[in-house]
């Protein structure tokens, strides 16, 4: 949690809004999708403050949704191995937008950090309102997937 | 290096057991101090379930949220007192009918009772004396039928209140619903949100497939049954129709009782016909055949997977604790405990297996 004497008052949550959405907009998720649809999106969004080394999910979690960061910085590890350390404006765990299942590594926060949830409940709600553009985000998150998995099967080949 | 206690795979269940209590505990104490108005707000979030996709399709057409739920309501309304207004009248006339019968019925009763008692007894095993039996019948027919006024009359207040507050929190569901879910959903902590909103997520997806392909299966049931009851030329069809719609809401047990109760409106009619005996239990048949072979596969399939025993076993639990209205919520409510506990479980589970490092 932050500290209400050390955090920036002066700050208003319509700043955190349009940077939220700045943030959305640059990701390949959100390519073709006109702003002021991200901004309604992020209006329903869910920011969550981490302590520094606090976990975020383990692997085999329940995933919800997909995960930015706002502030600060992520571990992302499997099986001991640091897969990734992300900064503000990456985002994460979007493989739970498309199937809530498990999620495949373990996620901390490695300073104190400010995360948005894209969760899996607002897109469902957010394409029965806008189902051409949901069509449009969804071709976004697979081709995002099938870069992952392409990655993944030429680190295998290396390896 | 994050730190996560860690613990034994056999205090899961114990620690699942723990947290789920709670959560019953929670419930029960809701139920408890919503008491007066928890029939009200059933209905309401029945009818937000329903009338969701409405006010999403007139939103999508580009149109006012607010807008969109006045109109979707307006027409509620429109059709309901429609619907009241060419139903009530019919359906307090079939129950006068019906009161005027009740002793034709017990008569009838007698009779079959004193025709096969000797068979009866032999099968059962029992003595069975019917004198004593029919005064009881008898005795609670004439209660049942006091009562049923007194408590017609008794209930028109609360009649009143609840079509007063049903339109107005239906309205407020539609309007503000999600964003206080959001807001108490934030209240979780970092360690339980995305359970909490996966829990929330299946929960509300089986609920809404539940009540809408239950609304939509009694609705088929009772007009089938209705339009079937007249053809044969059974008394009092659009009450009978209405009943059996309405226990279609209890699995198993509910066709059991309208085939009874078409059975003894049939043996009531004069004059007696025994081929109605048949027609009325065929009709119930057929709208039990469409249901299974149309309607569950369409509207219900998804919805709730639960074993036929533990259905039974809730709903007599559910009906001995909280009467009427718990058998109706029995099923729901045991898929929503389901739901929870299996998935606190998981995720206990998987921390006693798994510590990041």
């Amino acid at each position: 949690m932050s500290n209400i004497f050390w955090s920036n008052i002066f700050k208003s949550a319509t700043d955190e809004l349009q940077t939220i959405t700045g943030l959305w907009q640059k990701t390949p998720l959100f390519e073709g999708i006109p702003a002021r649809q991200i901004e309604f999106l992020s209006r329903k969004m869910h920011v969550r403050k981490f302590l520094a080394d606090e976990v975020i999910f383990r692997q085999g979690d329940g995933g919800a949704g997909a995960i930015l960061v706002l502030e600060g910085s992520v571990r992302v590890m499997a099986n001991k191995t640091q897969l990734a350390q992300l900064e503000t404006g990456d985002f994460f765990g979007e493989i739970a937008l498309a199937e809530p299942e498990h999620r495949t590594a373990d996620a901390f926060s490695i300073h104190n950090s400010s995360l948005v949830y894209f969760l899996r409940q607002d897109l469902e709600e957010w394409i029965e309102y806008e189902p051409r553009l949901g069509a449009k985000f969804l071709m976004n998150l697979s081709s995002t997937l099938a870069k992952r998995l392409l990655q993944a099967n030429k680190l295998i080949a290396e390896h | 290096m994050p730190t996560t206690a860690y613990i034994s795979s056999s205090s899961a269940y114990i620690q699942t057991f723990k947290i789920f209590a709670g959560i019953v505990a929670v419930c029960l104490a809701s139920v408890y101090l919503l008491s007066s108005i928890l029939i009200p707000i059933i209905i309401s979030f029945t009818l937000y379930a329903l009338f969701e996709p409405a006010t999403l399709y007139l939103v999508r057409h580009k149109l006012n949220h607010s807008l969109s739920i006045l109109i979707v309501l307006l027409l509620m309304l429109f059709f309901g007192f429609i619907a009241v207004g060419f139903a009530l009248p019919q359906l307090f006339d079939q129950v006068s009918l019906l009161q005027a019968k009740l002793p034709q019925i017990i008569l009838q009763l007698e009779r079959l009772l004193t025709d096969y008692s000797g068979e009866l007894s032999s099968l059962i095993g029992v003595d069975l004396d019917v004198s004593e039996v029919i005064i009881s019948l008898l005795s609670q027919s004439s209660s049942f039928g006091q009562s049923l006024l007194l408590s017609l009359s008794d209930k028109v207040l609360g009649f009143t209140m609840t079509s007063l507050l049903v339109p107005f929190l239906t309205y407020y569901l539609l309007k503000d619903f999600k964003s206080v879910r959001n807001s108490m959903m934030n209240w979780l902590p970092n360690s339980s949100f995305e359970l909490g909103w996966l829990i929330y997520h299946r929960v509300s997806r089986q609920l809404q497939l539940y009540t809408r392909g239950v609304m939509i299966q009694s609705g088929v049931m009772a007009l089938v049954c209705m339009i079937g009851f007249s053809l044969i030329g059974m008394d009092i069809p659009i009450l009978l129709g209405s009943i059996t719609g309405i226990l279609n809401l209890v699995p198993y047990v509910g066709p059991v009782i309208s085939i009874i109760l078409s059975l003894l409106v049939a043996s009531a009619m004069t004059p007696f016909d025994p081929s109605l005996l048949y027609l009325g239990v065929l009709v119930i048949i057929a709208a039990q055949a469409v249901d299974n072979l149309v309607v569950i596969p369409a509207v219900i399939a998804n919805a709730v997977n639960l074993h036929p025993v533990m259905v039974i076993l809730g709903i007599i639990i559910f009906g001995s604790v909280f009467g009427t209205l718990g058998v109706i919520l029995a099923i729901p409510a045991i898929a929503t405990a389901k739901i929870i506990y299996l998935n606190i479980y998981a995720d206990i589970l998987n921390a006693s297996q798994k510590s990041p490092g």
